[in-house]
C-alpha cells in the first residue's frame, strides 16, 4: 500500500469539478462584491429580512437540497440525491414560502422564529463564460436555537451558487445546497439556508 | 388481588391507570416516561406489523436498503426470485452491524468487524480463514445466519414484524383493510417510491407525533390556520373540509374520508347523482389519480370502494402503531388541483426524540409530468421543509416536555368530543364509522390499540 493511494475515478460528486483555470482570485474586486453579497445575504436571514432577501433572487432561481445518504467511496456520488430532495424550488415557491410568514399570523414553525447565526466560509469563485455570471461555492454553518433549549442545533452544508451581476448589483440564480447530514438534526427546513 | 398479566410501573402505577377508559383521558405522564418506553419497545414495536419502505426502492435482485424497525437496524433485501427479506442487520458474533450504507446492490454481505460474511437472505457463509473456524463447532451454520423477521408486501408497501406468531398482515388491519385497498391496491401497477425518504429528527416522543396521525382533524384550524388565511391556498374557511366521515377500527387503525363537493366549488355537481365516474374524474380526480386510470380502477375495486373513493376519499389518516398517510389536494392559483401522496413513519429514538421519515410516492403508471409535479408539491407542503408540517415539529417536544412537570404529569390529555351522528344509512364500508364533523374517536381508537398491546403478556 502506498501513501499516495488513488481516489477511485468513479468518484463523482457535486463538488468534485476540477479546479477551474478561470479561478476569480480571492481578494479580487469582484471576490469581494460576491463575498459581500453573500455576508449581506446571511445578515438579512439571521435577521428575518425575507423581503429583502427575496429582492436579491433572480426569477428564474433554482433553489434545492438533495437528500444525502450514506454509501461507499466507491459509490460517493451516490450520497446525494437528486429525487426526493429537502428543498426542490423556483422564484415562484420561494415567494409562496415567505408569503406564509410574512402575509399570515399562524406560521408557527417560525413563530416565535428561531435565533439564527449563518456562518459563511470558503468562498471559492469561478468565472464563467458570460462575464456576469460567476459560479461560487461557500461552506455555510448555521445554528438555531429555539425557546429555551440550551444546546444549539447545528446544520452544516456546501452551497453551489449561481451568482449573476447586475447594475443594481448582484442576483442569486441557483443554488443546491449539499447538506452533511443523511439524518437532519433540524425539526425542519422552515428557515433557508 | 393484582393481575399478573397486568403491565405495571415500578411505582405501582398501571396502563388502567394512564388511560381511563370510562372518561377518556390519558394522564400526559404517559407521553414521555422512560419506564413506559422500554415497555413499548417491547410491547408495541416487538410485536406490531411495521412499514419499512416500498419495495420500488429495491427493484433488482441484490438490491438492499437498511432502514429501523423500531429500535433494531434491519437490512431489507431482494432475492433472486424476486422475494423481499427483512432481517436484523447485526452480525451474529459481536454485533456490529453488518450493512453500514443506506441503500446498494451486493450478493454477499461482509461484516467489516471480523469478516463474517452473510448471502443477501441472511444465511451464514463463513468466517474468514475458513480452516480455523472463527464461528467454532458448537452451534452449525445454520444457526449462524442473520436474525429473520416475518415479512409481508401490501400494495408494494414492506411491512415486517418480530412477532413470528402472531397475527397474519390482514389480519393486523383488520376491517380497515377496505379503505386501505382503495389507496395502496388501486391500479394494476400500484405505487412507486419517487426516491429514498427525506430523515430528520424531532425531539419529541414518538406518540405525540402517532396519536396525532390517528386522524386528527381538529389540530387543522388551528396549528394549520395558515392554509385558510393565505388567500393562495383556499377560500379562507377550513372548517367546511372538516365534515366528512372518519373510519377507525379498535386495532388503532383510521382515515378521514372528505366529501370532494365540500372542498371544491367545482365538484359542486357530485353532490345530486347525475354525474358518470368519468365525469367526476375529469372534474376532481382522488389524489394521484389520472382520469386514464378508470380502467384500471374499476377492475382493482368493488363498485361501493370506486364510488366512495371518488366521491370521498380517504385524504389522511394514519395506521398504528406509527404511520401517517396523506393523499391531499394542493389547489394551484391557476385552478388546477395536484394529487399527493406521501407516507410518514415516525420512527422512536429515546423517550424525548423521534426520526421523521417520509417517503413520497405515485402511481407507477402516471405520467412523468405528473409524478415531477407531485413530488415537488409533497416536498413543499410536507416533511423536512413542507409548509403544512413545519408546524407540527415545534408542537410535539412541547408536549414532550410539558409531560415531565411534577404538576403536569398528572393531567390528563382528553378524547371527549365523541361522535353522536349515526352512520348514514348508505354508506358503504365496514369498520367503526363516524358521520359528522371531526372528533376525537379515531384518536381515542389509537389509544385502546395501545392500551390492548401494553397490557397484553410479554
Amino acid at each position: 500500500m502506498t501513501m499516495n493511494a488513488v481516489i477511485p475515478t468513479d468518484v463523482s460528486v457535486a463538488s468534485d469539478a476540477p479546479f477551474r483555470p478561470n479561478r476569480v482570485p480571492v481578494g479580487s474586486p469582484a471576490y469581494n462584491e460576491i463575498t459581500e453579497f453573500l455576508y449581506e445575504e446571511a445578515w438579512l436571514l439571521d435577521e428575518i429580512r425575507l423581503a429583502e432577501w427575496v429582492a436579491r433572487l433572480d426569477v428564474d432561481l433554482r433553489y434545492t437540497c438533495p437528500v444525502r445518504q450514506t454509501r461507499p467511496l466507491h459509490q460517493h456520488a451516490q450520497s446525494i440525491v437528486r429525487t426526493v430532495m429537502h428543498f426542490d424550488e423556483t422564484y415562484a415557491s420561494i415567494r409562496g414560502r415567505v408569503g406564509r410568514i410574512t402575509d399570515t399570523r399562524s406560521a408557527w414553525a417560525e413563530d416565535p422564529p428561531s435565533r439564527t447565526r449563518r456562518l459563511v466560509t470558503n468562498i471559492l469563485v469561478d468565472s464563467t463564460d458570460d462575464p456576469d455570471e460567476f459560479e461560487v461555492k461557500s461552506y455555510l454553518l448555521c445554528s438555531r436555537s429555539r425557546f429555551e433549549e440550551t444546546n444549539l442545533l447545528f446544520l452544516s452544508c456546501v452551497r453551489h451558487d449561481l451568482l449573476r451581476r447586475y447594475d443594481d448589483g448582484i442576483k442569486l440564480a441557483r443554488r443546491e445546497i449539499i447538506v452533511d447530514q443523511t439524518v437532519l438534526g433540524f425539526p425542519n427546513l422552515a428557515i433557508f439556508l | 388481588m393484582l393481575d399478573r398479566t397486568r403491565t405495571t410501573l415500578s411505582d405501582g402505577t398501571t396502563i388502567d391507570d394512564l388511560i381511563n377508559i370510562e372518561t377518556r383521558e390519558v394522564q400526559l405522564r404517559a407521553i414521555s416516561d422512560p419506564e413506559l418506553y422500554d415497555i413499548e419497545m417491547r410491547k408495541v414495536f416487538g410485536k406490531t406489523w411495521l412499514l419499512l419502505g416500498h419495495e420500488s426502492e429495491i427493484p433488482n435482485p441484490g438490491d438492499f436498503i437498511t432502514r429501523l424497525m423500531g429500535s433494531d437496524p434491519v437490512l431489507i433485501t431482494r432475492q433472486k426470485d424476486g422475494s423481499i427479506r427483512v432481517m436484523l442487520n447485526v452480525c451474529p458474533h459481536r454485533g456490529m452491524r453488518v450493512c453500514t450504507a443506506d441503500a446498494g446492490n451486493a450478493k454477499v454481505h461482509t461484516c467489516i468487524y471480523h469478516g463474517w460474511a452473510f448471502k443477501n437472505d441472511g444465511d451464514f457463509i463463513g468466517a474468514p480463514v475458513a480452516g480455523e473456524k472463527m464461528h467454532g463447532d458448537i452451534l452449525p451454520k445454520e444457526k449462524l445466519g442473520l436474525t429473520q423477521a416475518r415479512s409481508h408486501l401490501y400494495g408494494g408497501l414492506i411491512f415486517a414484524t418480530w412477532n413470528l406468531e402472531g397475527p397474519s398482515f390482514d389480519e393486523f388491519l383488520g376491517e380497515m383493510k377496505w379503505y386501505y385497498d382503495m389507496l395502496f391496491c388501486r391500479t394494476d401497477k400500484g405505487l412507486e417510491a419517487l426516491g429514498p425518504p427525506q430523515r430528520f429528527t424531532i425531539k419529541a416522543n414518538w406518540k405525540t407525533a402517532c396519536e396525532q396521525s390517528a386522524s386528527d382533524g381538529f389540530h387543522t384550524l388551528t396549528l394549520h390556520r395558515w392554509l385558510g388565511e393565505f388567500a393562495k391556498f383556499g377560500d379562507g374557511d377550513l372548517t367546511t373540509s372538516m365534515y366528512g366521515t372518519e373510519v377507525s377500527s379498535l386495532q388503532g387503525h383510521s382515515l378521514r374520508c372528505m366529501p370532494v363537493a365540500n372542498k371544491f366549488k367545482q365538484a359542486a355537481g357530485f353532490r345530486d347523482g347525475n354525474l358518470t365516474l368519468e365525469e367526476k374524474l375529469a372534474i376532481v380526480p382522488p389524489p394521484g389519480i389520472t382520469k386514464e386510470m378508470l380502467p384500471e380502477l374499476i377492475r382493482n375495486l368493488s363498485p361501493e370502494q370506486l364510488g366512495l373513493l371518488v366521491d370521498s376519499p380517504p385524504q389522511v389518516g394514519g395506521m398504528f402503531p406509527n404511520v401517517l398517510i396523506a393523499f391531499i389536494y394542493v389547489p394551484q392559483p391557476d385552478g388546477e388541483i395536484i394529487g399527493l401522496t406521501s407516507l410518514h413513519t415516525y420512527i422512536p429514538k429515546g423517550p424525548d426524540e423521534l426520526e421523521f421519515c417520509n417517503y413520497i410516492l405515485a402511481e407507477k403508471d402516471a405520467p412523468e409530468e405528473h409524478k415531477q409535479k407531485a413530488l415537488q408539491f409533497a416536498v413543499r407542503m410536507l416533511g423536512t421543509s413542507g409548509m403544512v408540517e413545519q408546524d407540527d415539529s415545534d408542537t410535539w417536544p412541547h408536549i414532550t416536555q410539558t409531560a415531565k412537570g411534577a404538576a403536569a404529569r398528572n393531567i390528563t390529555m382528553k378524547y371527549q368530543a365523541v361522535c353522536t351522528t349515526p352512520p348514514r344509512p348508505d354508506w358503504p364500508g365496514p369498520a367503526l364509522v363516524y358521520e359528522g364533523f371531526t372528533k376525537d374517536d379515531t384518536q381515542w381508537n389509537w389509544w385502546l390499540a395501545y392500551r390492548e398491546l401494553m397490557n397484553a403478556p410479554a
